[in-house]
């Protein structure tokens, strides 16, 4: 009885919340807290919270973390003290634990871990479909070495390769999208998976990388954080192709980059940030941010966009479609 | 006026020189000075948990500096603190979490061995100045360099906690360092460093060994003549130091973050050394310069949210701080310098 007068009470409060949204257009504030603004993924969170604060009119604070730890747990709890902030998104698994004691210590507050999922049940978490934009990844690809010597640096290895960091379900998630799209768009080809066991150690992914291309691979798909920087400079040295991962990395080796898988930080900040000023009060749960959703998705490289045949263009636009059109069922890894 | 009250008189001038540049920066990135630098002291002891959180960033500033502290009384610079910091929180993250010992044991054990990883660190650089007179400035600084890679590749590739981030697992409770009240991480960490102060103060001004420390390093000549193997010394006065670095770290790890995490506390050594140059080698001065630099550290941290300017305006007033200061110990020093010294005096 009480449960019910109190779930009657919750959706009261948010009916008048979603209509207090519209009547007194109440001004949404936003908080973000990273110490990686400057660089890759951090600068699309940051490209997507201006777009936000241009489109919506919002409060917007940036904070750098810095790089002490005895930092974190502090600057936590002076974004949450107040309450002034809507939604604070994080983003940085450093962080991790500092934002678990603060999200205990002020259960109202809600955090958005941008890029994860972890244990706590008032927290939002954006993840991302990567298995998904794997999929593209991995039928482009297929496509691709499937043309042979028709296309340039691509031998008759009939073979993809995959360099993974260590071997957790996440990235064995990437992996299942990337076989599966291969599979779906040329069964012939095979895919070369090998995991580095770290995310550290560029030296060791060049190594694998080049070990992938001594067998007749002829394009790597890069999931290993800094390590995977390796692998990019490897298909710069080997001559053959690389594909990126997380942001744009065709500058990273310049005609050799077929194209990376985006994880689009800037729609998923977006995306809640819009629902919470429209009156869709984004609450705790984890949000996937999907190739429909346009939170993943597989960009050519410019330079390299003109060599693709166009048959192979048009089929992967296919699968595309399929995945977006649910015809298409991708198993997930994880 | 005595030579005492005119450091001190030179130091504070240097310090309010730095803060006048820093205002300048300040309305340069548009923002008030004044609203600087109240909120700087809101966060820093606005209300009792900002005082304790300003005690907690002081505790290694502290640390560190009565280790730089006794180097520049024998006349060296110890720049290695960070990297003995580095190994001795390793250290202690080791015993804390591969062992289990009794609760009290388990700390004490632990500590010693930061103490140890510490003085192990700085064994190398001491006994090169020793057996080929090696500058120790170059090489305790390029020492900092291998004992963080280091510790990165044991983080990473010997101790890494299963799943986690680049961090070991964490320490059992019986090896955590006791938290002093119940709103705080601030722990007996503090004490411990409030401790060494007055010890090191006490021994330099009492004791036979602390003078000749104090001759070893302000001059050299007259201590050996009066009998003291002053490189020996030396040696003995570097690994002492890097002992209490290693201890610095030990006190991080087993104290606040409970487990080790590769980079954990950047740049801590440094601003120990800073602390203790502010406070001409003094270990009772250096309570309070560290508790000043731990003030803006803390302070910087509300900086970032409540105002418009960047948390990093205090590593840029903290750089115009160390200008000022050497250029004013160089000014003093010039004297000594005319006449052939080469040694730094403190």
């Amino acid at each position: 009885m009480i449960k019910t007068f109190g779930r009657g009470l919750l959706a009261g409060a948010t009916l008048l919340a979603s209509l207090g949204a519209a009547v007194a257009q109440d001004k949404v504030s936003v908080a973000a807290i990273s110490g990686y603004f400057a660089q890759g993924f951090g600068v699309s969170i940051v490209d997507g919270l201006n777009k936000a604060k241009g489109d919506f009119g919002i409060d917007l604070k940036l904070v750098d973390t810095g790089n002490r730890a005895l930092d974190y747990e502090e600057q936590f709890a002076n974004l949450a003290k107040d309450g002034q902030y809507d939604l604070i998104f994080v983003m940085g698994w450093e962080l991790v634990d500092a934002l678990q004691k603060a999200s205990a210590a002020y259960p109202n507050q809600r955090f958005v871990f941008i890029d994860g999922v972890l244990d706590s049940p008032n927290m939002i978490y954006a993840n991302f479909a990567e298995e998904q934009g794997s999929f593209i990844a991995g039928a482009m690809a297929a496509l691709i070495e499937n043309k042979g010597s028709e296309i340039e640096k691509i031998g008759d290895g009939k073979a993809i390769g995959f360099v993974g960091g260590r071997d957790i379900p996440v990235i064995r998630n990437f992996l299942g999208g990337y076989e599966q799209g291969a599979k779906a768009a040329a069964p012939d080809i095979k895919v070369n998976s090998v995991f580095a066991g770290t995310f550290d150690d560029p030296a060791k992914g060049s190594e694998l990388a080049m070990a992938l291309y001594g067998q007749g691979t002829d394009i790597v798909y890069n999931v290993a954080g800094p390590t995977g920087e390796g692998v990019m400079q490897a298909s710069a040295a080997a001559d053959k192709y690389s594909i990126g991962v997380d942001v744009d990395m065709c500058g990273t080796a310049p005609g050799n980059v077929l194209g990376s898988m985006l994880k689009r930080g800037d729609v998923a900040v977006y995306t809640l940030i819009k629902d919470e000023v429209e009156g869709r009060k984004v609450t705790p749960g984890t949000r996937t941010f999907d190739l429909k959703s346009g939170g993943v998705e597989f960009k050519v490289c410019d330079d390299i966009a003109a060599n693709i045949p166009a048959d192979v263009t048009a089929k992967v636009e296919e699968l595309r479609k399929g995945v977006l059109d649910g015809s298409i069922a991708i198993t997930k890894a994880k | 006026m005595s030579t005492r009250m005119r450091a001190f008189a030179g130091q504070l001038i240097a310090v309010l020189f730095a803060l006048a540049l820093g205002s300048v920066v300040i309305l340069l990135v548009d923002e008030s000075p004044i609203r600087v630098f109240t909120t700087l002291l809101r966060g820093a002891f606005g209300d009792i948990n900002r005082v304790a959180g300003t005690l907690l960033q002081t505790t290694p500033i502290l640390i560190s500096g009565i280790a730089a502290c006794i180097a520049l009384r024998g006349g060296m610079f110890n720049v290695g603190v960070e990297g003995q910091l580095f190994l001795g929180g390793f250290a202690a993250a080791l015993v804390g979490f591969a062992f289990a010992l009794p609760p009290g044991l388990h700390v004490l054990v632990a500590l010693v061995a930061a103490i140890l990883a510490g003085a192990a660190w700085i064994a190398i650089p001491a006994w090169f100045r020793v057996r080929f007179n090696t500058n120790e400035v170059v090489s305790t600084i390029l020492s900092n360099y291998v004992a963080v890679l280091l510790t990165s590749y044991f983080t990473i590739f010997l101790f890494k906690r299963p799943g986690g981030w680049s961090e070991t697992p964490p320490i059992l409770s019986s090896a955590y360092l006791p938290e002093l009240f119940s709103f705080s991480r601030l722990n007996w960490g503090l004490v411990i460093g409030l401790i060494l102060a007055f010890a090191a103060a006490w021994y330099f001004r009492n004791t036979p060994g602390g003078y000749a420390v104090s001759m070893t390093g302000s001059a050299p000549k007259f201590a050996e003549y009066g009998g003291v193997d002053v490189k020996k010394r030396g040696f003995w006065v570097l690994i002492v130091s890097g002992a209490v670095g290693g201890l610095a770290g030990g006190v991080e790890t087993l104290g606040v973050h409970h487990r080790f995490m590769e980079g954990f506390a950047p740049g801590f050594g440094f601003d120990g050394l800073i602390a203790a140059l502010l406070a001409n080698g003094s270990p009772i001065a250096t309570i309070a310069t560290a508790l000043f630099f731990g003030a803006l550290r803390s302070g910087s941290l509300l900086l970032e949210t409540d105002t418009n300017a960047s948390r990093e305006i205090i590593t840029v007033i903290q750089a115009l701080i160390i200008l000022s200061v050497s250029a004013q110990v160089l000014l003093r020093r010039r004297g000594d310098a005319q006449a052939g010294e080469r040694r730094w005096k403190f």
